[in-house]
């Protein structure tokens, strides 16, 4: 039996749970389907389960385009955009997995809300996308990952069971924490197809101020005089002088720039510019400001579509960060490609952008990363984007993955044959 | 039921004077801080981890069930013993590791006293955030089994958003290292998934903690409110101002005359509640924000709102909100104290309802919870000598916890399932919901040696009890 035959079936099957319109055959092989709700979104894999196929679930495809996915079925989230709940007095909301980012924005911010994931390409970026890949952006550092304020989720497993993990409030420990699983899990566990999340009130005015540095060494120091200080930034980033330059070409200053971003009243940000101090080059705001924060936050998103680009996503020791870039910029020299940093260095999170002109960036990010792994060893935990497997260092608790796997996903359907 | 010779090759893993098997000793391994007992067959103070893999190997081999203990200090019976069971007490697993202040860490293990973590650190001006009430007594390592919370975990979150790597050791004795103190991790997030999970998928041995640099300025204020109504309709009023204060916590009239009875905080006597309410961070704005909940107060008809003039004051007014419980016991032999939560606005409205209630069953409760992010503590005061008195105040506690659910809430908000939840799940979860949950505790704890009968509904699996030859852990399982 061909690939094209099984599709063939399967697509009759899949016309049949999701509707004429919502399944049509891949150019690259197989099918694409987009079912509407939770139970077609069952329906789906259990079909995939019964027929022996693999599914890989798609989003705004933020991370790598969804026609490279080594797959037999290619489920995409686009109708599951079911608002579940908002309270906005409780400052929660629960939205479908193919709610775009920026709808969720729109929606709270009528309320002076916000909700605190600032990833890449937010009018593509799925809420099922952001979770699977547990993406972040510079409000990482003032508001913490997504794993700290999603309250709960609904999911169908591998094997095709519908079950939900929390609930809609902000505390809330009965059962086992599943939102902690499946955040992160890269779609290999189960399709998520709805969660609910904290929102936080949204800052009445914000400032960002530029300090600039000769080296990296320098603006880390000055990093741990903010870290050190009693002032708690919105966010805190580091941007490389190759970053810097992807993002505003015109710039010509080689210069390292930490930014802070600072929320409050007149009075706090006084008290910022008074701690921050001298080294203080340039404040922004309004349109200014954002405009600086939305390249920050896209630096690499156009990435998935070019061979010559690639990204990784490290975390490290707050106090590794100046010899991880060290290494990294070193290493980059003697592979023959350009490595753009930025990064939530307050914490220990670092953006690496490889490009190689003459060579395939992927190459170059591979070599990257083992050099780091000789030299850091299990100080460093590495994501690449859009690669077949998004962990490059395989765990050191792979037995322990494999056995969740097991548990939730046992024919291996979910992103079968590309993670496991 | 370990037999004399298991208790001997116990200690000859952990020492001979590291095994308890007398009928007086073990007694005081029979109970946690809820209302369930159990007497274990032994109690077992390992000093290791690798102690602790060799005893979970011994469980396997001899075929009896094993529970972690803290400092006991739970709620929900999560450390209590399954018939014939062995308790693992940390005790003697109780040193701070290490404190890495440059990446703002520490590695400790499991016995290390919560407050103790803070206090470690406070010359170098770090703490450890979540605060349970018990935080002199209780144990990071109960902590992370039960996902605990505290006061200031409306700011800052509870447990598992303060650990970032865990050493554990699973049901079959093997020992995995998941996490560590990087942000992130590489692979699923297996360290949130193990904390929270009540023991029930592994044995944690060390873990790595995340300090937080103390605030600047802290101010502390006392709403006093003439009715329930008024200080409920604060709280969300307060957090419609755009406010998120570090704690927001509420006592009811009765409750703070129990306590200012108990521990002179200087509470008002003759006051319908009281809101406690903590702001942190840098001095220009903890002082926008006083004066903002202030005002806010002020409109929601507050008579009086005081500010702790220094350290002493403030010290004060949290003992009577820390000792709350304790104080209690004053006025009746025993409690019972929930854990429910419901959406914040819906606060007024479950107060209205738990006042229902208690005249319904004629019985006195209190209230006196972490009302920033709705979480209920409701006590119910009761004789635990007189059997249908217990009756009453479960099936109370049964009424309110359904409310808190259909009003969108939970029936747990930190203390954890347990032995004394677990048949109320159903109320939360699905089948379905709690058969994905069975097959993830399985893929570590198939055989259910582990903290077997907890967290899982019983009455769902009643139909295949068997008879009293089966084998004891399954037994206690309830399969």
């Amino acid at each position: 039996v061909s690939t094209t035959e099984v599709a063939t079936g399967v697509l009759r099957e899949l016309r049949t749970i999701c509707g004429d319109d919502n399944a049509r055959e891949r150019p690259a092989g197989g099918v694409y389907v987009s079912p509407a709700s939770a139970e077609e979104v069952a329906a789906v894999l259990r079909l995939a389960n019964e027929h022996h196929l693999t599914v890989a679930p798609a989003g705004g495809s933020t991370h790598g385009s969804a026609a490279l996915l080594h797959t037999d079925i290619v489920l995409h989230t686009n109708l599951l955009t079911q608002v579940e709940h908002y309270d906005h007095a409780d400052l929660t909301v629960g939205v479908g997995a193919g709610t775009t980012i920026a709808q969720l924005d729109a929606m709270v911010k009528a309320d002076k809300l916000m909700f605190a994931s600032d990833p890449a390409l937010p009018e593509r970026c799925t809420i099922g996308g952001l979770l699977a890949t547990a993406s972040h952006g510079p409000l990482r550092h003032g508001y913490g990952g997504v794993r700290d304020y999603c309250i709960g989720v609904r999911f169908v497993t591998g094997e095709g069971r519908r079950a939900k993990g929390g609930g809609r409030v902000v505390k809330n420990v009965a059962g086992y924490d599943l939102m902690k699983l499946l955040i992160g899990s890269y779609g290999t566990l189960a399709l998520i197809t709805s969660a609910s999340f904290k929102l936080f009130p949204a800052p009445r005015q914000t400032r960002t101020f530029l300090a600039e540095f000769a080296t990296a060494k320098e603006a880390l120091e000055y990093r741990d005089r903010v870290m050190a200080s009693p002032l708690s930034p919105m966010c805190l980033e580091l941007v490389s002088p190759g970053a810097r330059k992807i993002m505003r070409p015109e710039m010509m200053q080689d210069s390292w720039v930490i930014c802070v971003r600072a929320a409050g009243s007149d009075a706090v940000l006084a008290r910022y510019r008074k701690e921050l101090g001298l080294a203080v080059s340039r404040e922004l705001e309004g349109e200014n400001e954002r405009g600086m924060w939305k390249a920050i936050e896209d630096l690499g998103c156009e990435v998935a579509a070019d061979s010559h680009a690639e990204m990784i996503y490290l975390s490290v020791w707050p106090r590794d960060v100046s010899p991880v870039v060290d290494a990294a910029l070193e290493a980059s020299a003697l592979e023959g490609v350009d490595v753009s940093v930025i990064g939530r260095v307050g914490i220990g999170l670092l953006m690496l952008r490889i490009g190689a002109a003459e060579r395939s960036a992927s190459e170059g990010a591979s070599a990257l990363i083992e050099t780091l792994r000789q030299k850091f060893a299990d100080r460093i935990a590495v994501k690449a984007k859009g690669a077949t497997n998004p962990w490059p260092i395989a765990s050191p608790s792979l037995a322990s993955m494999r056995a969740v796997k097991h548990a939730l996903d046992p024919s291996n359907v979910l992103r079968g044959r590309e993670v496991f | 039921m370990p037999t004399p010779a298991v208790v001997e090759q116990l200690r000859k893993i952990a020492g001979r004077d590291a095994v308890l098997d007398r009928p007086e000793d073990l007694m005081l391994y029979e109970y946690d801080a809820g209302v369930r007992k159990c007497t274990p067959a032994a109690v077992v103070f390992p000093q290791n981890t690798e102690q602790v893999a060799q005893i979970m190997r011994l469980a396997n081999s001899a075929g009896f069930p094993v529970v972690a203990r803290g400092a006991g200090t739970g709620l929900s019976g999560g450390a209590i013993a399954p018939e014939g069971g062995v308790v693992v007490a940390f005790a003697r697993m109780n040193r701070i590791l290490e404190v890495d202040a440059d990446n703002m860490r520490a590695v400790v293990q499991p016995g290390v006293v919560n407050q103790q973590m803070s206090d470690t650190v406070a010359h170098l001006g770090l703490y450890f955030a979540p605060d349970p009430s018990s935080q002199k007594a209780c144990t990071i390592g109960g902590n992370v089994a039960e996902n605990s919370g505290g006061p200031h975990t409306l700011m800052y979150g509870v447990t598992v958003n303060h650990v970032t790597g865990l050493t554990v050791v699973l049901p079959s004795g093997e020992v995995v290292h998941f996490g560590g103190k990087t942000a992130e991790s590489s692979g699923y997030d297996l360290t949130g998934f193990v904390v929270g999970s009540e023991g029930t998928v592994g044995i944690v041995t060390e873990i790595t903690v995340r300090l937080l640099r103390r605030p600047e300025r802290i101010a502390t204020l006392l709403g006093i409110f003439e009715t329930i109504d008024d200080g409920a309709k604060t709280v969300a009023a307060i957090t419609a101002e755009g406010i998120t204060p570090a704690a927001l916590e509420m006592l009811d009239g009765w409750t703070l005359r129990a306590v200012e009875a108990a521990c002179h905080a200087g509470y008002p006597l003759d006051a319908g509640a009281v809101l406690l309410i903590e702001l942190e961070g840098l001095a220009e704005l903890v002082e926008e924000q006083a004066e903002a909940v202030r005002t806010v107060c002020f409109e929601q008809r507050a008579r009086e709102v005081r500010r702790a003039k220094d350290e002493n004051e403030r010290t004060l007014l949290w003992k009577g909100r820390k000792t709350a419980f304790a104080a209690l016991g004053r006025l009746a032999p025993s409690y019972y104290s929930q854990d429910g939560v419901v959406p914040r606005t819906r606060i007024p409205a479950v107060l209205e309802f738990i006042g229902e209630v208690a005249k319904k069953y004629g019985l006195r409760i209190g209230n006196i919870f972490h009302a920033g992010d709705g979480n209920l503590h409701p006590l119910i005061l009761f004789d635990p000598r007189d059997p249908r008195q217990l009756e009453l105040v479960q099936a109370a506690s049964t009424e309110i916890l359904e409310w808190c659910v259909n009003a969108g809430g939970s029936i747990t908000g930190e203390h954890g399932v347990g032995l004394e939840k677990r048949n109320l799940m159903p109320l939360l979860f699905t089948d379905d919901d709690l058969d994905v949950m069975l097959s993830l505790r399985n893929a570590f704890n198939a055989a259910g040696v582990l903290n077997p009968g907890k967290l899982f509904p019983t009455t769902r699996m009643c139909r295949e009890t068997t008879g009293p030859s089966a084998n004891p852990v399954l037994q206690a399982e309830g399969m």
